[in-house]
């Protein structure tokens, strides 16, 4: 009796956790999924199902692909590039660092920041005519370097992977310098009796057993290059034209601008299922990692 | 470890690296100082010649009720979340249930999910319930989609808890929520306030759940605020900068005191964005 008095008082408070996540992630998921199918423009929500239109003139939308491409672009640089940074950073502070709490503590402040700020502070940073960069380039010297970091629609998108990668390294240095920091110091001895250089130290022991922080990291930040999208909104809203436009912000133009529901929610479910390819097989592997 | 001359590289590397990430944080308090005419007529890194907290008392006006907002809603939705996270960590690990790995992971998935895949049924129904523009619902909306990464930490720090404490109090016929209130939550002081802190700072810091549910001023969170003082005062750095460091504020002096505490939840495999 105050066994199944027990089991119903459980499963009592796990409901309303249940109720949450199951309506306001699984539930709007396949509402959005059915917008995605509907007819439904303009402010008054329609339901008619018309099948996968949407779709089809997604594969026609030039700025859908430019957007597609943007994210790739993100994949494709920004995430190397925190990774490598961040690893370099790790190796730096790894060898015995006077004050080395002070330089972790000033590389990770950015993260801990809102990206509303981070953009704010690069705006300033990229102002092509009274902004940090372009005054301090003319002032040693290199005046011939000053651009129009945001307003120049070829190198726009390369000054946002830039600022991201300033943003996200001290992150990635962090979980370098964590799985640094778990090597036995026995290994490390050993190898050094072996008459080790630092190089080969950490070409051959130290680096190799970083491959779960390395993919740790990894995740996080192809996740970060899919859904990026406060920080560029407000660095440059997506311009010059279409230029550092990506799928996050392609929906929500399309959906809280344009008013265009239907679509919008077609390049947000397009956009769920390319997060769960790299999401799911990670928690899949994580999970089969922790049982044994 | 390393001779002589490269440990002055060293240092120069470090060196380097920490100008490049103080730089913008730099710029942006020296022109938060600054009256506009030094705006334009020194340089961005320069210190303010004639220092004024104009822009910081203009700033703060416009921010002030914004921030209170934030404020409101991220402490309740920290608490929320942070207490449910607790809950569900505990019937996860130490209860556990037929398809309790499988609860667990579908909870897992919420974590790393795009918003915008959620944006359109979010906003519906909060304009259904009444609680579009209003705190409350800014309070719903980040407990809901706290829970998953609450939860992911909980159970993480309860996993190391020994199931033989749980055992020798049930034998002593201890029930779940006796065990759960006299032996789990008095454990658990450091993993609140690792999550406590994680959840303030990212529920502060967000944007996005903001600008789709509070357009009006009764529960315009201060992010979305300073988003659009960058857009009514393009010329105006001064202000803009200002406005951008009361708004980091709160985080920073979490950040300075109770580091350690936010970086256990950065190590927790948690997200950003």
């Amino acid at each position: 009796m105050r066994f199944i008095k027990d089991k119903i008082n459980t499963l009592l408070v796990f409901l309303p956790s249940l109720i949450l996540v199951g309506y306001f992630v699984y539930a709007s998921i396949g509402w959005n999924a059915i917008v995605s199918l509907s007819d439904w423009k303009g402010l008054r929500p329609s339901y008619n199902i018309v099948g996968l239109s949407q779709y089809a003139y997604l594969s026609h939308d030039p700025v859908f692909w430019t957007s597609l491409e943007n994210n790739l672009l993100l994949i494709s640089l920004f995430v190397p590039g925190s990774l490598f940074l961040g690893l370099f950073l790790a190796i730096l502070l790894d060898a015995k660092v006077r004050a080395e709490n002070t330089f972790r503590t000033i590389y990770l402040l950015p993260f801990a920041l809102s990206f509303v700020i981070t953009a704010a502070l690069w705006a300033w940073m990229y102002n092509p005519s009274i902004g940090v960069i372009n005054t301090l380039f003319e002032k040693i010297g290199l005046g011939f370097l000053k651009s129009g970091w945001t307003t120049d629609s070829s190198i726009a998108m390369y000054s946002v992977i830039l600022a991201l990668i300033w943003q996200f390294s001290g992150y990635t240095m962090l979980v370098f310098l964590a799985g640094i920091r778990s090597i036995p110091e026995s290994q490390i001895m050993a190898a050094r009796v072996d008459g080790a250089s630092s190089l080969n130290l950490y070409k051959r022991i130290v680096i190799p057993q970083l491959k779960f922080s390395a993919l740790a990291a990894f995740v996080v930040l192809m996740v970060f290059a899919l859904k990026a999208f406060d920080f560029i909104f407000i660095l440059t809203g997506g311009g010059p034209g279409y230029s550092t436009y990506v799928l996050p912000l392609m929906m929500y133009r399309e959906t809280f601008s344009m008013t265009h529901f239907a679509y919008g929610a077609a390049i947000a479910t397009l956009l769920f299922v390319i997060v769960m390819m790299v999401v799911v097989p990670y928690l899949y592997m994580s999970s089969r990692r922790g049982k044994e | 470890m390393f001779p002589k001359p490269e440990r002055i590289i060293l240092y120069i590397l470090l060196s380097f690296f920490m100008f490049i990430s103080v730089l913008p944080l730099w710029t942006c308090i020296m022109t938060s100082l600054k009256t506009m005419k030094d705006v334009i007529y020194t340089m961005p890194v320069q210190p303010p010649p004639s220092p004024t907290l104009e822009p910081m008392r203009e700033a703060f006006d416009i921010m002030k009720r914004p921030l209170l907002n934030s404020f409101a809603f991220t402490l309740f939705a920290t608490i929320f979340s942070c207490i449910l996270g607790s809950i569900n960590g505990y019937i996860l690990t130490k209860i556990r249930f037929r398809g309790s790995e499988i609860v667990f992971l579908l909870l897992a998935i919420g974590i790393f999910i795009p918003y915008q895949t959620v944006l359109i049924p979010l906003v519906m129904t909060m304009s259904s319930l009444g609680l579009y523009n209003r705190i409350e619902g800014l309070i719903l909306t980040h407990t809901a989609y706290g829970i998953p990464i609450c939860t992911l930490l909980f159970r993480n720090f309860y996993e190391d808890i020994p199931d033989s404490l749980i055992r020798a109090a049930k034998t002593d016929g201890a029930g779940t929520w006796t065990i759960y209130r006299r032996i789990i939550l008095p454990l658990s002081s450091p993993m609140f306030a690792v999550a406590g802190v994680f959840q303030f700072t990212s529920i502060w810091n967000d944007f996005l759940f903001g600008l789709v549910l509070a357009r009006g001023t009764e529960a315009l969170p201060a992010s979305v605020a300073l988003a659009n003082l960058k857009g009514t005062t393009t010329a105006f750095w001064n202000v803009q900068m200002a406005g951008a460091w009361w708004y980091a504020l709160p985080v920073v002096i979490i950040y300075l005191i109770l580091g350690k505490y936010l970086i256990r939840g950065y190590m927790a495999g948690a997200v950003k964005g």
